[in-house]
This record gives structure tokens, C-alpha cells and sequence, in this order.
């Protein structure tokens, strides 16, 4: 304890202090997270094959002959389509419910909470409860389709069908926070600027695109973000879902790049595949952000 | 006059109640999957492919649950989920703590680049962190082990629980600091009896985030481990519903129901205090 006291009086030690306490943080983060990623993208450029000892350094060529694969093509595509239905639906679903939320008042910490259930799902259970709602035989769907005397219809058997139910779980899954993000932004706003516009004679959708969507266009940002993010890389509801199937009608980047890396443990041009998802998230959000930035 | 009055007051008053319609919808969208599921894990093998369908049990039937508990190794993968989202969110939280009180109450050099060096990672795609960290591990030989688990799910976890704890931090006032340092209490001290005492709903938050991380991942323990004994829930709940060649679907559904309902109870004792903590972190 002397020694303590001693050295904690010491000037020098006191200006190591805040380098001493975010230590571990750093080593953590760099170590595993930052360390990763910038492996992975040297990895890009080497040939790692098992069957062949030493890593020679090639240049582009994984990208050249990851790049010229149909399937590499493909599941880019359909990564651009999933992300743009989910984020899509995801906003449209999340604005509606954050207005709700705003509105209500009884219970409202209650309604809010719940809110957030599905965030606390994993991603394999909600790709499980989603089998099980749109399965061909079990799925309530096609019960309900059967008991009205419909024809059932295969979702998980049909390439479209199946795209379709991988983006409403996926977007049951990321629509939560985007929610509570949006649900924040209008809670920051002056509740007296409603009543005004409405008493000069705005509409309710005047009110709506003129004054609402404007001063929580900062908040649409962040949530738009986060859920094309959580969208390019979402696996954990894919791969039990559907499997990238049937065919390969949801083989989204991220479901692709497990395949290629654990499956034909490609692993070199598993992280090409894996530095392109990773300028995609940051493409995408830089547009986001910057298209949804604050008036001020 | 009068009647036009009354005709603007009705509208009014029905336009206030058209929330109810997102509220209603908000409610059966988000309850509805998980409804289905929770109830077809107490039908019976048979019941679960009758037309039409019913929403709620015949009967309480607990075979599938039976079924899940007396499955092999089903403990192991419990104890592997717990033990793994219980450590490393402890260490997630206490080296949080630190870098949070660090970024928050102490000015000195390269902090914001510092900050969002711990910051930053937060963007990137856990899922294609994959193959980068199974080439990591198995140079480390640490390829199914718990360590390596835990240093991937504690890293996860320490930037928004960073973000969180720092924003928290500086919003308390340094006097209540100051006086107890001019009484002589160490840093130590000051964080232990002074910033985690205020700083519960913060603290909270941030654990269930930590928890929520690690006992939900799959794609990690996916890459990073191939023994059985190794596992963890969502893990065997995948192989579930791979190995079944016609699934038994109450008992695939009872496996999910032990998924969610731990973590579930958790956050909602806490419920109040986590929306808006984690509301709060989102938007910095």
C-alpha cells in the first residue's frame, strides 16, 4: 500500500492513469477485432491452400478469380436485394411502430420494452420460428391456405418464396432497435411544434414529411446504418433457414464466404469475399450518413 | 358553428386512437413468430400437422421437453452457454468500466483517436471475422477451447459497452470525485464506491448486451469449434435441425424455447432500464 500511495503521488504516474485504464479495452479490441481484419485482408492477397505448403504472396489474383465466379456474381446481386427489402421494410415497419409508441401513453414502458423481444432472440431461433411459421406442411401460413381451401404454397421450395421469407425474419430480427433509434428521435421533439403546424392547417402527412421526417432525418440515418450492416451480415439466420437454398436462392455474400471458406476451405478467397462485404457496409453507410445528415 | 366544432373534436378523437392499428400490429408481428413456435412445443408429434391449425395446445403435453432434457449432452451445451456468456461478460464489463472511466473523466493525449479506435470496431462484420480468427486460433492451437471463445465474445462486446459506459460517466458530476479524493480515497475507491453505485441502469444495460452477445453467437462457435463437447445452445440447435431427416418439430421448438426464455427473463427484469440505455448508446 505504501508503495501505492508513493507512486500514485508521482506526476508521471498519474499522466499514465487514462493510458493504464483503457489498456485492456485496447488489447482486446486490437488485438482480436482490428488484428482480424487487417489479416483477412492481407490474406486476400495470398494463396493459402492446404494441399500446397508455404503462402505465396499473389497480387489480385484471388480477387481476379473470385470475382469472375457466377456464384461469387450472384450472391453479390442477391446480397444488394436482400439488403434493400429488409432495410426497406425494416424502416417502414420501425417508423410505423415508433409512431405508435410516441403516441401511446398508457403503459408505454411496457409496450416499449416488448418492443425489443426479438433482439434478444438469437439469430437461429428466429430463423427456426420462421421455418416453422412458412413450412409447407407444419407453417401456419399454408394451414390457414389448406383449412380455406387454397392451394399450399412451398416457400422454402421456390427460389423467390424463399428470398422473400429470409428477408421478413431477417427483418423481424433488426426492426427492434431500429425502432427504439427512431422512437428516441421523435421523444427529442417539441411536441408544441405538432400542435402549431396542425393549428395553422397542415395535414397530417404535411406534418409527417415536412416537419417529422426532416428533424429526425439524423436518427433514419443511424437506423439505416445499423440495419443494412446488420443485414450484409447476416448468416445466423440464413444458413438455418434455408441454407442459401433451395439452389442457391438465398446465398447472400456472408452465407457464400462461409462456404467457400469452411466448405472448400478456400480460405484466401474466402477473405476476398469478406473484404468486399466490408467496403460494401462502409460504402453503404458513408451514402447513409451523408445523405441523412442534420439541417444544422 | 357549433356542429362543425364537434365534427373537428370527433376526428380528432379518432385520429388519436389510429395508433392503435401500428400498436395492434406492432404487437402480432413481433409475438406472433414466437407465439406459434412457444405453442407447438407443448402439441403433440401429430398435432402439429392438423388443418386447420389451432393457435393453442389440445393439452399441456411436456414430451418434447422431456424429449430435450434427457437428450445426450444436453447440460453440456447449457453449461458451455452459461459458463461462456457468464465469463466473458464479466470481463467485458469490468474492462469496460476502466476504458469508460478512462475516456470519461481524464483529458490526455490521442484520446479521441484512442476512443475511436475501441469505437470503430464496432462496425465490423462479426460474421466475416471468421475465417480471419479460425486461421488466428488454430496458430494458437487454441481451436476448441473456452479461451478462445471468450476473447472473441468479450471483444465483441467491449465497444458498445465502452460507448455506453462513457457517455454514462461523464454525465456524472466530478465534485462528488473531488470531495471524496480531498477525504483520500484512491481511484479505486472512487470507481467503486462513488461511479458504480450511480451508474447501475448504465451498468444494466450493458451486461445484457454483454449476455445477450455471447449466448446468442453462433458464426464464432461455428468457425472456431468442431467437438461435441464443445457446443453451445444455438450451436446444437442448428445440428438439430440439420441432423432430423423429418422433423420432430415440437422438440426442435421446446430446444429453441430453452434458447430463449434464460436471457429473455433477464432482460425483462430489467426491462426498463435497458431500452433506453441502449437507446442512448445507439445514437452517440
Amino acid at each position: 500500500m505504501g508503495t501505492t500511495t508513493a507512486l500514485s503521488a508521482h506526476p508521471r504516474f498519474k499522466k499514465a492513469v487514462p493510458y493504464l485504464l483503457i489498456t485492456p479495452a485496447l488489447v482486446f479490441v486490437i488485438g482480436i477485432l482490428a488484428y482480424s481484419v487487417l489479416y483477412g485482408i492481407g490474406m486476400s492477397f495470398f494463396r493459402i491452400d492446404l494441399a500446397i505448403p508455404g503462402r505465396p504472396f499473389i497480387g489480385l489474383e484471388n480477387y481476379r478469380v473470385v470475382f469472375s465466379e457466377e456464384r461469387f456474381i450472384n450472391s453479390f446481386r442477391r446480397s444488394l436485394v436482400f439488403v434493400f427489402f429488409s432495410v426497406t421494410l425494416g424502416l417502414l415497419l420501425s417508423f410505423g411502430f415508433a409512431n405508435a409508441l410516441y403516441r401511446v401513453k398508457k403503459m408505454s414502458a411496457g409496450f416499449r420494452g416488448f418492443t425489443l423481444v426479438p433482439y434478444l432472440v438469437s439469430g437461429i431461433a428466429t430463423a427456426i420460428m420462421f421455418r416453422f411459421l412458412f413450412s409447407g406442411t407444419v407453417g401456419f401460413i399454408n394451414q390457414m391456405l389448406m383449412a380455406l381451401g387454397a392451394e399450399r404454397i412451398l416457400f422454402l421450395g421456390n427460389p423467390n418464396w424463399a428470398l422473400f421469407v429470409v428477408i421478413v425474419a431477417n427483418t423481424w430480427f433488426i426492426v427492434p432497435f431500429s425502432t427504439l433509434v427512431l422512437l428516441a428521435g421523435l421523444q427529442a421533439l417539441d411536441p408544441d411544434l405538432f400542435e402549431v403546424a396542425t393549428v395553422e392547417g397542415a395535414s397530417k402527412l404535411t406534418v409527417l414529411f415536412r416537419i417529422i421526417i426532416p428533424l429526425i432525418k439524423p436518427m433514419i440515418g443511424i437506423s439505416l446504418v445499423w440495419m443494412s450492416f446488420a443485414s450484409f451480415n447476416m448468416f445466423d439466420v440464413i444458413l438455418p433457414l434455408t441454407g442459401g437454398g433451395p439452389g442457391r436462392a438465398t446465398e447472400v455474400l456472408a452465407v457464400y464466404m462461409y462456404r467457400i471458406g469452411f466448405d472448400f476451405l478456400r480460405y484466401s478467397q474466402g477473405a476476398v469475399v469478406m473484404t468486399v462485404i466490408l467496403v460494401l457496409n462502409i460504402a453503404v453507410s458513408v451514402f447513409f450518413l451523408s445523405v441523412f445528415r442534420g439541417e444544422d | 358553428m357549433k356542429r362543425e366544432i364537434n365534427v373537428q373534436t370527433i376526428g380528432n378523437a379518432v385520429n388519436k386512437r389510429l395508433y392503435w392499428i401500428p400498436l395492434a400490429l406492432l404487437i402480432l408481428w413481433t409475438v406472433f413468430p414466437l407465439l406459434w413456435g412457444f405453442s407447438a412445443s407443448f402439441k403433440t408429434y401429430a398435432e402439429v400437422y392438423q388443418v386447420p391449425p389451432r393457435i393453442l395446445p389440445r393439452t399441456l403435453n411436456l414430451r418434447a421437453y422431456n424429449v430435450v432434457l434427457e437428450s445426450r449432452h444436453f447440460f453440456t451445451y447449457v453449461y458451455n452457454s452459461a459458463y461462456l456468456a457468464i465469463t466473458s461478460s464479466i470481463i467485458a464489463v469490468f474492462v469496460s468500466v476502466l476504458a469508460g472511466y478512462g475516456f470519461a473523466k481524464y483529458k490526455f493525449r490521442f484520446a479521441g483517436i484512442l476512443l475511436l479506435l475501441i469505437l470503430i470496431p464496432r462496425i465490423i462484420p462479426r460474421a466475416s471475422l471468421i475465417i480471419p480468427l479460425f486461421q488466428m486460433m488454430s496458430a494458437l492451437r487454441l481451436l476448441n477451447s473456452y479461451p478462445a471463445l471468450m476473447i472473441t465474445y468479450t471483444a465483441t462486446a467491449i465497444p458498445l459497452n465502452t460507448m455506453v459506459l462513457t457517455g454514462f460517466f461523464r454525465g456524472i458530476p466530478q465534485a462528488l470525485e473531488d470531495a471524496a479524493s480531498i477525504d483520500g480515497a484512491k481511484l479505486w475507491q472512487r470507481i467503486w464506491y462513488i461511479i458504480i453505485p450511480m451508474s447501475l441502469p448504465a451498468l444494466v444495460t450493458v451486461s445484457v448486451m454483454s449476455l445477450r452477445e455471447a449466448w446468442n453467437e453462433f458464426p464464432f462457435v461455428l468457425a472456431l469449434t468442431t467437438a461435441t463437447r464443445m457446443r453451445t445452445l444455438p450451436y446444437q440447435l442448428f445440428m438439430l435441425r440439420d441432423a432430423m431427416g423429418i422433423e420432430d418439430w415440437p422438440v426442435v421448438l421446446a430446444f429453441t424455447v430453452f434458447t430463449i426464455v434464460p436471457i429473455l427473463t433477464f432482460y425483462l427484469i430489467f426491462q426498463k432500464k435497458v431500452t433506453s440505455g441502449l437507446v442512448s448508446g445507439a445514437i452517440k
